[in-house]
């Protein structure tokens, strides 16, 4: 930025610079324009003239002639000096019928110069602003090019008006209509769409209303058999035919038996299912499944997930592996959801990484069809992705399937690091007494948090194995603190005495520390 | 010579400022689409969320609530009972009394059932000492942890708070704030949520909670504040959390999470060394220092950030107190730019180096001294006589206009995504106020923008150079030692 | 004839409980939001409450808090969104409400736990 104000200076100087030679160059280059552009100044301060004649002998009138005051000099004869350049034209006309050799000298103050020191001498007035040309006035009809080369120069003044307002306003201008353009499609984009949604409000709190009271009385009039047989035609008697045909309207309609589904038990649940039905909203929402929009699709698949659409499963499997998040998530569920013999198959081969919040969801579901439907949890242990993989070991322990657990003893060795810390977390929590040796050869890892997992499941699955090895990684490690408390915890929790001896007298005001935080009973049972 | 170089700097002063303009009309416009896209995608993805879920899933991740507090003792306990009521399954809540001179920690201890316990944790983040760790025998409050220390500030209380805290994310939070019961949830949500990337922090709104009506931890009743500059502050949050911050959380380029509730991923706090005591704006330096140190650990990371509204606090109405308040702000900004200024315009560092700390440094940073001299620009223009003037006062209008649209708009966005403020009068009022923002309250908060400035050249002490000359590293923060004898 | 006051901000349910109960002749009110809760309390002095416990403007617990405070003869039923979350049904039984009923529910259940509480 620096370089480049400073090269517009250097610019912008250069550019008054040559302004002001050309000013100078107003100034005829050949001697007889240059004796007329001296007429016309008449007087320049330091510079004289004298005529000075070649020959031998002069005519008497010219010799009496005061104007001149002729000399005699060795060549011919040499006026006075004179400094009045108007008079040039009238005195040459007064040699004019002698044909005499006739020339005229320059002087700058008394010094003889050829007329080029002169015009040099003028020049360099004129440079130096210390006299100013007076111009010839001439008829505009004259050639312009020669007018303007002659037109006086104001440096600043001038250069400001013609450049820098021109730019100014180009970007105003610029600035201006872009933020008017841009600010009037913004507010009628934001009026448009304020309308667009108030209307939409407004008609869906009208359906709403017109809904509410004949589903009531649908539900609780009709049996279920009864609503099963009823056809298309019936439901006009609730909802008014030219209303069904209304897209807001079936909307507004599913949106309603699917928040009433969600709250509903028994009987009336079924109801709802045939009513959806009956009215094909099931086809409108397995219809949005083909929505290029990702927030119709995953509508669609809440619906589908809601209703038990079974019939849509093979359309639902085409995005449970979806670039979106949502549909993805959404698809994954509908299919743990509503699949006959829940095939963990379709999970397994999933390519993206399970975000905690999928896994949640997931679990939830699993956790509900695992009571009904039996559930091949081991085929995520040969999945690819480790992120599945990890989320099945974690399944084993929310679903208590300690059937599982001989399934994990025979992959835990190979396994990478998380799925082994998680393991251990999941021998844990489900008491897993028989796998202590993997325990014990975990609590010597090196790697900080498998050691602690180790650690923390040998709280209560520990043996006298973990107690030696327990002892002697404190005795002879340097080890973090929070590795530290956990191996000391455990080792409390399995044998008081080692512990006594661990901390009792140790060097270290750590350990100390650490003792009378799992001796104090107020923090014992947090 | 000298007439040439005063119209010559006229000029370049001419250039810089319409180039400027449109510089902020652009970018203005830019964050309001960029800001109504994000929003249009957040109320969609919410349609689709279970937060009820959250609350008692085995999956959702621990959170440790830090709040410091410094003579609170009026309402100490009510605000401990508000934040141990929050619905949320696996939390602890974490009051860290800061040397209180009045009765804070007596207050606690007596409603709370506390006994000091041996509680041992390691002090990773060296702090002010800590007298005593506090914790409650009722198993009502077995969420309650108190420390005791002290007296460091607010960012000293919180480090200490970070080397005590048992969970995965950390929620930094004002005492005195109102949360709504689900703040929790919502505000974990976006952890839970990304695959690829790791989430570092998530930043959600405040709102202002002067006049409304308060029961039991939500605001029942909204109602805009009676002064000006309280119903200038309304316009303002909505301006910055709505359009702004949610505009920057579009493209990954959040600089500022408040200070007053923001979540943060334990692990990674502890890892860049915790808050910056020394500096006034300790919040923002935080999060620019864990982002920096993701870029420069080339790990893919995310800032998210949540539009709900979901905490609420008291803003101060009075001048002096906003004045000290904004001067506060713009020191700490100054200082974070400052530290970190091997970030800027560096694309080694990506959106942080090359789009947010830029238009930090020009749009919240400089804004206050280039207004000033737009104005003086405007009006030496006039005293000279010169007629580009007319364009200068053009360009003035304009900006008006730019303030009038984007107040506008985010009062607007307010009222489409959550539409708080039913009432058709307060509609009306902070209307008023956004069209007379501009010449009443403005100048003052420029002003004392400009005193930030002055206060911060003027400002001496050990730390002073130490700002001045920068973090060379995210992690550098760690290498220095916190408890200096400044202070 | 027996008033029972419906507190519920889905208007879909709060319909169909109303449609129910009215079968059953009772006069029902229903009011959907939190804020309304309480005052039709104070003004209506029904002879049963019906409420949810998460709501616009105040939790049901807090509509419990005041109802046991101002009428503490008045039942109260616990029609939960929150569905058996510990915390929720402890401390709406620690304050007395007579029964408490979790969504997903069935009417006809409803109906005849009313009956039951009225008698």
């Amino acid at each position: 930025m620096r370089t480049f104000l400073l090269l517009t200076f250097l610019s912008l100087l250069t550019i008054s610079w040559t302004r002001l030679e050309a000013q100078e160059s107003i100034i005829p280059q050949d001697s007889t324009d240059f004796g007329d552009f001296l007429v016309l100044q008449d007087q320049v301060p330091g510079l004289s003239f004298r005529w000075q004649i070649k020959d031998k002998s002069l005519p008497e009138s010219l010799l009496l002639d005061s104007l001149f005051l002729f000399a005699k000099t060795d060549s011919g004869y040499i006026s006075q000096p004179m400094e009045h350049f108007a008079q040039l034209h009238e005195m040459s006309s007064r040699f004019g019928l002698d044909s005499l050799n006739v020339g005229l000298s320059y002087r700058v103050y008394s010094e003889e110069v050829s007329w080029q020191g002169a015009r040099e001498y003028l020049a360099n007035l004129v440079r130096n602003g210390d006299y100013q040309p007076i111009y010839e006035v001439k008829d505009v009809s004259e050639d312009l090019v020669v007018l303007a080369k002659k037109t006086p120069y104001s440096p600043f003044l001038k250069f400001k008006i013609l450049f820098i307002s021109d730019y100014k306003l180009f970007i105003v201008t610029a600035v201006i209509i872009f933020f008017f353009v841009v600010s009037i499609v913004m507010i009628i984009f934001m009026i448009i769409l304020k309308v667009k949604k108030s209307k939409r409000e407004q008609h869906k709190k009208e359906y709403e209303n017109l809904i509410i009271d004949p589903l009531t009385s649908l539900l609780f009039e009709k049996e279920l058999d009864e609503i099963s047989v009823m056809k298309a035609s019936d439901f006009h008697a609730y909802f008014p035919a030219e209303l069904l045909q209304k897209v807001l309207f079936k909307e507004v309609l599913i949106q309603k038996i699917i928040g009433l589904n969600k709250k509903m038990k028994g009987e009336f649940k079924g109801k709802l299912k045939t009513i959806y039905q009956k009215l094909d909203l099931d086809k409108m929402s397995i219809q949005s499944l083909k929505s290029g929009k990702w927030y119709k699709i995953t509508q669609g698949l809440v619906e589908i997930n809601e209703m038990d659409l079974v019939e849509a499963l093979t359309e639902v499997k085409g995005h449970a592996n979806s670039d979106n998040f949502h549909v993805r998530s959404q698809a994954v569920a509908t299919l743990l959801n509503l699949s006959e013999k829940v095939d963990l198959n379709f999970l397994k081969d999933q390519t993206f990484p399970l975000s905690e919040w999928q896994q949640m969801n997931y679990l939830r579901i699993i956790k509900f069809v695992s009571n009904v439907k039996p559930l091949k949890l081991e085929v995520l242990f040969e999945s690819s992705n480790q992120s599945i993989r990890v989320f099945g070991i974690k399944l084993v322990r929310m679903l208590g399937r300690l059937d599982l657990l001989v399934n994990l003893a025979n992959i835990s060795e190979e396994v990478g690091l998380e799925e082994q810390i998680e393991i251990l977390e999941t021998y844990e929590t489900l008491g897993a007494h028989m796998e202590v040796g993997f325990i014990n050869r975990c609590l010597s890892s090196e790697n900080e948090e498998l050691a602690f997992a180790a650690a923390k499941a040998a709280f209560s699955l520990g043996d006298e194995n973990s107690v030696k090895l327990i002892y002697s990684r404190l005795a002879k490690d340097q080890l973090s603190f929070k590795l530290k408390k956990q191996l000391l915890k455990t080792l409390h929790a399995l044998d008081i005495s080692k512990f006594d001896q661990a901390t009792i007298g140790a060097s270290d005001p750590i350990s100390g520390q650490i003792r009378a935080h799992i001796l104090d009973p107020l923090l014992s049972h947090v | 010579m000298y007439s040439f170089l005063f119209y010559f700097l006229l000029e370049v002063f001419g250039l810089m400022f319409l180039i400027l303009s449109f510089a902020v009309i652009s970018i203005y416009i830019l964050l309001m689409i960029l800001s109504a896209l994000e929003m249009r995608d957040y109320l969609r993805k919410n349609r689709f969320a279970d937060y009820g879920d959250i609350i008692t899933s085995p999956i959702a991740p621990g959170v440790s609530i830090l709040a410091p507090a410094f003579n609170e003792g009026m309402t100490i306990v009510q605000n401990a009972q508000s934040l141990l009521s929050l619905h949320y399954g696996k939390f602890e809540v974490i009051i860290i009394n800061d040397g209180s001179k009045d009765d804070t920690l007596e207050k606690l201890i007596e409603s709370f059932e506390l006994e000091k316990t041996n509680f041992a944790y390691f002090p990773e983040i060296e702090t002010k000492p800590v007298r005593g760790i506090y914790r409650s025998k009722n198993m009502s409050f077995r969420r309650l942890v108190v420390i005791d220390k002290e007296n460091g500030g607010k960012a000293d209380a919180l480090n200490t708070g970070i080397n005590v805290a048992n969970m995965e994310i950390l929620a930094c939070i004002d005492v005195d704030c109102i949360l709504s019961s689900d703040s929790i949830s919502r505000m974990v949500r976006p952890f839970m949520e990304e695959t690829n990337r790791s989430v570092i922090a998530v930043g959600g709104v405040i709102g202002i909670a002067n006049n409304c009506d308060v029961q039991d931890g939500t605001v029942t009743q909204y109602r805009v504040p009676e002064t000006m500059l309280g119903k200038y502050q309304v316009i303002e949050y909505f301006r910055a959390f709505l359009m702004g911050r949610m505009a920057w959380s579009r493209i990954n380029g959040l600089m500022l999470i408040s200070g007053a509730f923001g979540f943060f991923k334990t692990d990674l706090v502890r890892k860049v060394g915790g808050y910056f005591p020394k500096t006034v704006g300790e919040d923002m330096e935080l999060v620019v220092r864990m982002r920096r140190y993701m870029e420069e650990a080339k790990i893919p990371y995310k800032l998210g950030f949540v539009p709900d509204p979901l905490c609420w606090t008291e803003v101060p109405e009075n001048a002096a107190i906003l004045s000290r308040q904004r001067n506060r702000w713009m020191r700490g900004t100054i200082e974070t730019l400052q530290l970190h200024q091997a970030m800027r315009l560096n694309p080694k560092y990506g959106i942080l180096g090359m789009i947010s700390y830029p238009f930090w440094a020009i749009f919240e940073k400089s804004a206050p001294i280039l207004e000033t001299a737009g104005l003086l620009y405007t009006l030496i223009l006039l005293v000279t006589g010169d007629f580009s003037a007319i364009y200068f006062f053009a360009l003035l209008a304009l900006m008006y206009l730019l303030s009038l649209l984007v107040s506008a708009f985010s009062v607007l966005y307010e009222q489409v995504a959550f539409n708080n403020y039913k009432d058709k009068k307060d509609l009306r009022k902070l209307i008023w106020m956004i069209i007379i923002e501009p010449f009443t309250v403005h100048p003052k908060i420029v002003w004392w923008g400009l005193k930030g400035h002055i206060d911060f050249i003027k400002g001496k002490g050990g730390w002073g150079s130490m700002i001045r000359t920068g973090f060379k590293k995210a992690e550098d923060k760690k290498n220095i030692q916190t408890q200096a004898t400044t202070s | 004839m027996k008033k029972i006051l419906i507190i519920e901000d889905d208007l879909l349910i709060s319909s169909l409980v109303q449609f129910r109960l009215k079968k059953d002749g009772y006069d029902t009110h229903l009011v959907q939001d939190g804020n309304e809760g309480v005052k039709a309390i104070d003004t209506l002095n029904p002879d049963l409450i019906i409420t949810d416990v998460m709501m616009p403007f105040r939790s049901g617990i807090e509509i419990i808090h005041h109802a046991k405070k101002h009428q503490p003869d008045t039942p109260i039923i616990v029609l939960s969104s929150l569905g058996e979350e510990e915390q929720v049904v402890l401390e709406a039984f620690n304050l007395g409400v007579s029964d408490f009923i979790p969504k997903p529910f069935n009417p006809n259940e409803l109906a005849i736990r009313v009956k039951r509480i009225l008698q």
